[in-house]
């Protein structure tokens, strides 16, 4: 049978301020690619954007996004990520960015993908916990040790919220 | 994993600006960066001084970590100088060897030929905030291959404002037609932590300017490295160090110019 095919885009929105994070929802970030393909490609490019485009997910305390794009046009519109410089949510111009951090076929691959990469991120917070909290360190390695026998996805997204809260302070 | 660098990132007095620039590059994955002193002589006043580099750990207190490794970034400084006229450009000034890679910025025909030829450089800058007044030919471009030196194309004026996007698209496709994709590099010229992109997002913006999925790649990882080692074979070839029995081993400025070398790309 003829499958239908999409790639899975993962990135990560990056913000100077990460209070700003929060004010971010899935279809402002949809209609700020919108916007950045319609510029960079034109009417071509609205139109491959409404064939199969959407955000799948969106986590506001790390910054992760997933976009859909058919397989076919995808190299085309992820080429007009990178102009976008802010988004737009209830009325304030958020400045951001957006790296992609992997490329995949399925939702699957990308969460695997993520996991991987929010344990690493834990490891690189961990030297920067201030000792004056201890309990914060050892929170951070409980979760670290959390991470590493299991492959369920709840202790990445607690530690994902975990990593944030921490970066802020 | 490759190791993907940024060779272009300007240089301003405020500190927290940079490191937060710093920051954002160890936080993208870019091993080495390069922090860019502009140079802009005009002719109404000559002997301007060239900028003297800040030494690293005055602008940072401590280097951030590479994301995906364990090291911290590396960070170099780079000079440009914008040639409009001949005389700008002073081959050996001392003031040079501060810096670690240098680059030109060439504004008309002649210079570029002279640039791409004889001058003692890394980096050949292609501007992207007007319209080329000259067009590339191959001849110079291929001596410049042969002699090691990569052509720099930046593109965060692209991020920044349209018709700039235009300028750097369009020079950036006539430069890939002439030179077939080799010995080119891309790099932002970021003055805000926001204006950095991402390594696979850099390589996307490669296919957009003409270059294949190979050579985009390339041009942010090992043709930088290349731009690197040739940038520290220039350095220390243009010396003769004389060992004088009473002494230590001095170096000192040789008059006759060394062999380019020729720097192969692994």
């Amino acid at each position: 049978m003829v499958r239908v095919k999409s790639r899975y885009l993962l990135c990560e929105v990056n913000v100077s301020e990460s209070s700003d994070l929060l004010l971010l929802d899935d279809r402002a970030v949809a209609g700020a690619v919108r916007s950045a393909v319609a510029r960079m490609h034109g009417d071509y490019g609205a139109a491959l954007c409404s064939i199969r485009f959407s955000v799948k997910y969106l986590n506001v305390h790390n910054g992760m996004v997933f976009l859909r794009f058919p397989k076919s046009c995808f190299q085309f519109l992820w080429s007009a990520l990178p102009f976008i410089t802010n988004i737009e949510s209830r009325g304030q111009q958020i400045p951001c960015f957006l790296n992609c951090l992997h490329v995949g076929g399925t939702i699957r691959t990308c969460q695997k993908f993520l996991i991987r990469y929010n344990t690493q991120q834990l490891q690189r917070i961990l030297p920067k916990c201030k000792n004056a909290g201890n309990t914060e360190k050892d929170h951070v390695c409980q979760e670290i040790l959390n991470c590493l026998p299991t492959r369920g996805t709840k202790p990445t997204y607690e530690g994902g919220s975990e990593f944030e809260e921490d970066e802020r302070e | 994993m490759a190791v993907f660098m940024d060779l272009n990132l300007m240089f301003s007095a405020d500190r927290t600006r940079i490191s937060k620039l710093l920051e954002t590059a160890a936080h993208l994955g870019f091993s080495t960066v390069a922090i860019n002193y502009t140079f802009e002589p005009t002719s109404l006043l000559p002997l301007q001084e060239i900028p003297v580099p800040k030494p690293i750990n005055e602008l940072i207190d401590q280097l951030p970590v590479v994301q995906g490794r364990s090291r911290p970034i590396r960070v170099l400084n780079r000079l440009t100088v914008v040639v409009s006229d001949p005389s700008h450009y002073r081959p050996n000034a001392p003031e040079y060897r501060r810096f670690d890679l240098l680059a030109v910025q060439p504004t008309s025909e002649k210079l570029f030929h002279a640039a791409c030829m004889l001058y003692d450089i890394d980096i050949i800058c292609i501007s992207v905030t007007e319209k080329l007044p000259f067009f590339f030919k191959r001849a110079p471009i291929n001596g410049a291959i042969d002699r090691g030196v990569v052509f720099e194309v930046s593109y965060s004026a692209a991020i920044r404002d349209s018709t700039m996007r235009r300028y750097t698209i369009a020079n950036a496709a006539s430069l890939t037609d002439s030179c077939k994709g080799k010995n080119v590099i891309l790099s932002s010229a970021a003055e805000k932590a926001l204006e950095l992109r991402g390594p696979y997002d850099i390589t996307n913006l490669g296919l957009l300017f003409g270059l294949s999925d190979g050579d985009a790649k390339e041009a942010v990882s090992s043709t930088c490295r290349a731009a690197l080692l040739h940038a520290e074979t220039r350095k220390t070839a243009s010396g003769i160090v004389i060992r004088d029995s009473d002494k230590n081993a001095t170096s000192t400025c040789a008059g006759d110019t060394p062999a380019a070398k020729r720097v192969k790309t692994t």
